[in-house]
């Protein structure tokens, strides 16, 4: 009599690096974590516009932190960019995600910020492993599956001559 | 693009960032656990606000091993964009006879 072993996780549900449920969820992980940047830069564009007064005093506070001073410094000198440049940032950061578009450029860009927030925000009292650091480990997830290949516009963007002729383009967009 | 792992400056790299890591975040957080309360990355305050015990490791300390290992990891990828040649890529398949 043949029997047929049965392995439930092994068929339909299978979650398959390069499969179709693996590239449905980094799509979806894609499109939330850019409207997540996408909302906190284009609502702070819309009540400050480019002079976000709290950004350049956010950083003045992070003192201790394992940034050394290289935040209070940005803080004290680099006002006149970091007032418009957090919600820019943050609302192009954002859709690039969102639409796959310099995915990889973006989420540098998003893993920077997140950075600043973990150690900015410090409470840890929970331990060093916060909301702050999922989000920036969400960031460099996307960067390192290349999330943009995955219906978003870097599938379509890799697949042009420009960046053919230029493979490392590719690091940035992915 | 590079997209196999065979160097080995890839496998330190992805060695040393991942274990940057896991050290700042799981094997200090064992430690921390060990050394008794608190437990965080906090010190320990009363209901008046007087710090009663603080962490063995200082959050400072956590928090820059595992920057450093995002810098490694950053550092790494950079290298090998680096390393991709900026040209056209031309792979072709070549038929070889059999032995």
């Amino acid at each position: 009599m043949a029997t047929k072993a049965a392995n439930p996780l092994g068929e339909e549900f299978a979650f398959d690096i390069g499969g179709p449920i693996a590239k449905y969820w980094v799509a979806v992980l894609r499109v939330i974590t850019g409207w997540w940047f996408f909302h906190a830069g284009v609502t702070k564009l819309i009540e400050d516009g480019l002079a976000y007064g709290y950004g350049p005093m956010y950083m003045e506070g992070m003192t201790g932190t394992a940034l050394g001073p290289l935040p209070v410094w940005m803080g004290q000198n680099l006002a006149w960019l970091i007032k418009p440049g957090v919600p820019l940032f943050e609302t192009l950061i954002g859709l690039g995600i969102m639409f796959g578009v310099l995915t990889r450029l973006a989420a540098f860009g998003g893993a920077f910020f997140m950075t600043l927030f973990w150690v900015g925000n410090a409470d840890f009292a929970h331990g060093v492993v916060s909301g702050d650091l999922m989000g920036l480990l969400l960031f460099v997830t996307l960067a390192a599956l290349a999330a943009g290949r995955y219906y978003g516009l870097d599938a379509v963007i890799e697949q042009m001559a420009f960046v053919k002729r230029h493979p490392k383009l590719r690091y940035l967009l992915g | 693009m590079q997209e196999t792992i065979i160097d080995t400056i890839d496998k330190a790299a992805m060695a040393l960032g991942a274990g940057l890591m896991f050290l700042g975040i799981v094997v200090l957080g064992i430690v921390e656990i060990l050394a008794g309360p608190p437990y965080g990355a906090a010190p320990m305050t009363n209901d008046a606000g007087d710090i009663i015990a603080t962490p063995m490791f200082d959050p400072a300390l956590r928090t820059g091993l595992v920057i450093a290992g995002l810098v490694v990891l950053l550092v790494w990828q950079g290298y090998r964009m680096a390393a991709t040649p900026d040209q056209e890529q031309t792979d072709q398949q070549v038929e070889m006879a059999a032995d």
